[in-house]
């Protein structure tokens, strides 16, 4: 298929339509309405079923539903819009069933603002709603990998039956750029799922369910899952190593949006002498740490930038020690923050600022 | 001999006034405003009768009439902020009537309005009261935490159709059956306007919205929800009206209605609900004037206007209507 | 090379078409190009902005602090961007509907009565285009004929707007080019 110029948004819808996704639910939030948009009129090309939800718990219990059911299905919000669905987000991950969900960031808490922000890391890596459970988070960087990464996300759902959240942010849903849908799926070619509710007919039936009340079978479903989430840690977790300019002294360490700005500081700090690389986790859970652990052990300075008050920075400074000095930069509310704005906290770091 | 004054930089340039003026007194400019604007110019001031329909249609404030030495004035309930709305939307006008019933009665000093999320997401920069910013759809639960620790206040939301009719539904249904005295201004205007056009709740059958680009298919989207009847089938007693505000005429019933709205909380006699028919020229890709006919033409059918429960009467009759 | 263009407007102008027709142009050079609109609560009324960058690069930050060019439809937007733009950079301006000049003086200035020129090509609402070709011809950043290809794709459905839009074009490109500090390529 040839390089089209698309919106994130827009990318995200199509590429979830390539992926095999037929069902949409969702409720309008700035800045993500692209999504819905784009879907309804493009899932109804494909024999698929677009469903503007009377809310974000609504749409969440759709979804719910509907990966019961066996069919891969999307949705898509926005920081507030997010917060609502952890219900069903939690019941979806407690009942094991697969389901993509976008999060287009916007600035909180509350209603906050409707810029791009990083804000939702911590709710995203941490589960985000009630009980012991994690979503798998993969966080695009461009137009274009957000697209390879909704694709990826279907198929990770299934292979783990977890819900998987796309984390992105204002900049990534509202920016047109190159794109390119690099594969398609054939709905014959979806996973089989024997376990969905999809009539009992010639076998046993099948029960979609989350409520334990035997306490020794509850912890034994919690101590599942977490065995299911250490199998992503040791086989799902995925990073760029950015080191243009030969051995660096700082290490700029930030994903999504951050991380392409923190390119652009990297390639201005050389011709100023200073020698940075950027380290940027593509998954957000499980977290790159080993691998981040080796990146840092060959610099001087290890620099986390996010549209945040430092939320990855949490998890950097678990995974390199408290004895490793690591510094921070984030810039919130929306806005965003300059090449020029890192470049100057890495001469500050190196020494040579002023 | 009337006079019209026009606040030139306030003015969006919807030309609702111009479209308004029974006498032709107004034409638009050529010249632009400090705002990049077209303004209404006073072009036949002697054929001024003094009416008053372009300031009831003026959805900015931007327009005050002086008569036998008496001027109109901007309610003390608004502040002097000029809004954000988009140029020919009814928000404005709204704004001013429920300002106008809170002066009315002599309550602004014990008002507190809820602010939805929506297109009137910022209303607690306009409305000169103390004002509380509610979550998504939750104004009439917010409204109930506040009435129910102060019942002195009087307490307002106003809210759009998304945030009321779709993702407020069960708090507006159970604030009105539970009887709260608080005053709901449910803005209909058929469309998801801040978010960018998306399908309502309320939004007509084949209306095209950005997420029913082939527009609305009742067979998957349902009918538009009729806040007013819905909630007129609870038991509990209410007052329950429908008003419009696509000409001055309908305008000056939609300001005896709300005020008679929050007449009944002042009483404290029980639930009030005014549902007010609203224009969004930008998502319904109209001319403020068009907007207003279409408002008439399509919407008026489908959402009769009227009093529909009355605490005195009960649920009124069509015939009574 | 290195590129950023802020483009702004009234919502309604168009100022985020011609942005698309400006990264769809530099996607067909080979450049890399990224398009962000600034968005706000209002849908209408405000100004309406997007940023365009190309870049022989991979595109870092897709907004920009000090843009190379403006293109700016009317007077919010010469007020809110003037100052941003780069020394040595491109101010176009809509002196239809902007009634100052830019106060910058080290910077190349091309006023352009865009509504005018527009209807004289067929349509008021073909203003843009004028100012887009203003800031091709003045800027060299694109091929006018690129950028008229693109047009002609956009608007395959109404082969009158594609007449139009690509007069209003080839005028503003004129004007432009009368314009074009030394040294821009065209």
């Amino acid at each position: 298929m040839a390089k089209k110029l698309m919106k994130g948004c827009e990318a995200i819808g199509e590429a979830a339509v390539q992926a095999g996704c037929r069902l949409f639910f969702g409720y309008p939030i700035t800045p993500q309405n692209e999504i819905p948009e784009y879907l309804s009129a493009r899932l109804p090309q494909v024999g698929g079923t677009f469903v503007q939800a009377e809310s974000e718990v609504a749409a969440s219990n759709m979804l719910y539903g509907a990966s019961g059911a066996g069919c891969r299905c999307l949705t898509s919000s926005s920081s507030p819009g997010i917060s609502l669905m952890m219900e069903g987000v939690s019941y979806i991950a407690a009942s094991e069933l697969p389901v993509v969900i976008v999060n287009i960031m916007r600035g909180g808490p509350g209603l906050g603002g409707i810029l791009p922000s990083q804000s939702d890391y911590l709710q995203a890596t941490k589960g985000g709603g009630h009980g012991d459970y994690r979503c798998l988070v993969l966080a695009p960087s461009t137009v274009q990998e957000a697209a390879d990464l909704v694709m990826d996300a279907f198929d990770l759902a299934d292979k783990y039956r977890n819900p998987v959240l796309v984390l992105g942010d204002g900049l990534i849903g509202q920016m047109m750029e190159p794109v390119e849908f690099k594969r398609s799926t054939r709905l014959e070619d979806l996973p089989a799922k024997s376990w969905a509710t999809t009539g009992c007919k010639g076998r046993e039936r099948n029960i979609i369910n989350s409520l334990y009340l035997d306490p020794e079978v509850l912890e034994a479903h919690n101590w599942k899952l977490v065995r299911k989430y250490e199998e992503m840690a040791r086989t799902e977790c995925r990073h760029e190593f950015w080191s243009p300019h030969g051995d660096a002294d700082v290490l700029f360490v930030a994903y999504g949006s951050v991380a392409r700005i923190a390119k652009t500081a990297i390639d201005a700090l050389a011709e100023k002498g200073v020698k940075a690389a950027l380290f940027r986790p593509i998954t957000l859970f499980p977290f790159p740490g080993d691998a981040l652990e080796k990146a840092a052990a060959r610099v001087k300075h290890v620099l986390v930038s996010e549209l945040s008050t430092g939320q990855m920075l949490e998890d950097v400074r678990f995974h390199l020690g408290k004895h490793r000095p690591v510094s921070f930069y984030g810039r919130v509310g929306g806005v965003i923050m300059t090449p020029d704005e890192l470049v100057a906290e890495a001469l500050k770091l190196a020494g040579k600022a002023g | 001999m009337p006079t019209v004054l026009v606040e030139k930089d306030r003015c969006k340039g919807c030309g609702l006034c111009v479209s308004a003026c029974p006498s032709h007194v107004l034409a638009m400019s050529s010249e632009i405003n400090a705002r990049g604007y077209f303004f209404p110019l006073v072009e036949h001031p002697d054929d001024c009768t003094g009416c008053r329909y372009c300031v009831l249609v003026c959805p900015d404030l931007a327009i005050q009439v002086e008569n036998k030495g008496k001027t109109t004035a901007p309610p003390e309930a608004l502040t002097e902020k000029p809004m954000h709305y988009c140029p020919g939307c009814t928000h404005g006008v709204i704004h001013r009537l429920v300002a106008e019933a809170i002066d009315g009665l002599g309550v602004r000093e014990r008002t507190v309005g809820i602010a939805p999320v929506g297109c009137s997401v910022l209303a607690y920069e306009y409305f000169n009261v103390d004002m509380h910013e509610a979550s998504h759809g939750r104004a009439a639960a917010v409204a109930t935490g506040i009435k129910r620790a102060r019942p002195d206040l009087i307490v307002f939301a106003y809210q759009g159709d998304g945030d009321l009719a779709s993702i407020g539904m069960a708090e507006t249904i159970h604030a009105a059956n539970r009887g709260e005295k608080i005053t709901v201004i449910f803005v209909n205007n058929a469309i998801y306007g801040m978010t960018g056009g998306q399908m309502a709740p309320t939004t007509m059958p084949g209306q095209v919205a950005s997420t029913c680009p082939l527009g609305r298919d009742v067979t998957l989207a349902g009918y538009p929800i009729r806040m007013v009847e819905l909630l007129k089938e609870l038991k509990t007693p209410a007052y329950l009206t429908r008003v419009s505000v696509h000409d001055p005429k309908a305008i000056m019933q939609a300001r005896a209605a709300i005020k008679k709205a929050f007449q009944h909380q002042v009483n404290g006699t029980c639930y009030s609900f005014v549902e007010v028919l609203s224009t969004c020229p930008t998502g319904w890709g109209l001319q403020p004037h068009e907007a207003c006919d279409w408002l008439r033409d399509n919407m008026m059918p489908y959402y009769p206007l009227g009093e529909f429960k009355t605490p005195e009467k009960g649920v009124v009759k069509e015939t009574e209507r | 090379m290195y590129d950023e263009i802020v483009l702004a407007g009234f919502g309604g102008q168009g100022v985020l078409l011609i942005g698309k027709l400006l990264a769809y142009a530099g996607m067909k050079a080979g450049r890399e190009v990224t398009w962000m609109p600034a968005y706000g609560p209002e849908m209408r009324g405000g100004t309406c902005n997007c940023t365009v960058v190309l870049s022989g690069r991979p595109i870092g930050s897709p907004i920009s602090k000090s843009p190379h060019g403006l293109i700016a439809l009317n007077l919010p937007s010469l007020d809110k961007f003037e100052a941003s733009v780069r020394k040595g950079g491109i101010i176009v301006v809509n002196t239809s509907l902007i009634n100052r000049m830019p106060h910058r003086t080290d910077v190349t200035v091309v006023p352009v009565a865009a509504n005018e020129v527009a209807l004289e090509c067929g349509s008021g609402k073909a203003a843009n285009m004028v100012a887009l070709g203003a800031y091709l011809g003045a800027s060299g950043i694109a091929e006018l004929e690129s950028v008229k290809a693109i047009v002609a794709e956009t608007f395959a459905a109404k082969p009158k707007l594609v007449t139009v839009n690509h007069e209003a074009l080839s005028r503003g490109f004129a004007l432009g080019r009368e314009k074009a500090p030394a040294g821009a390529v065209n």
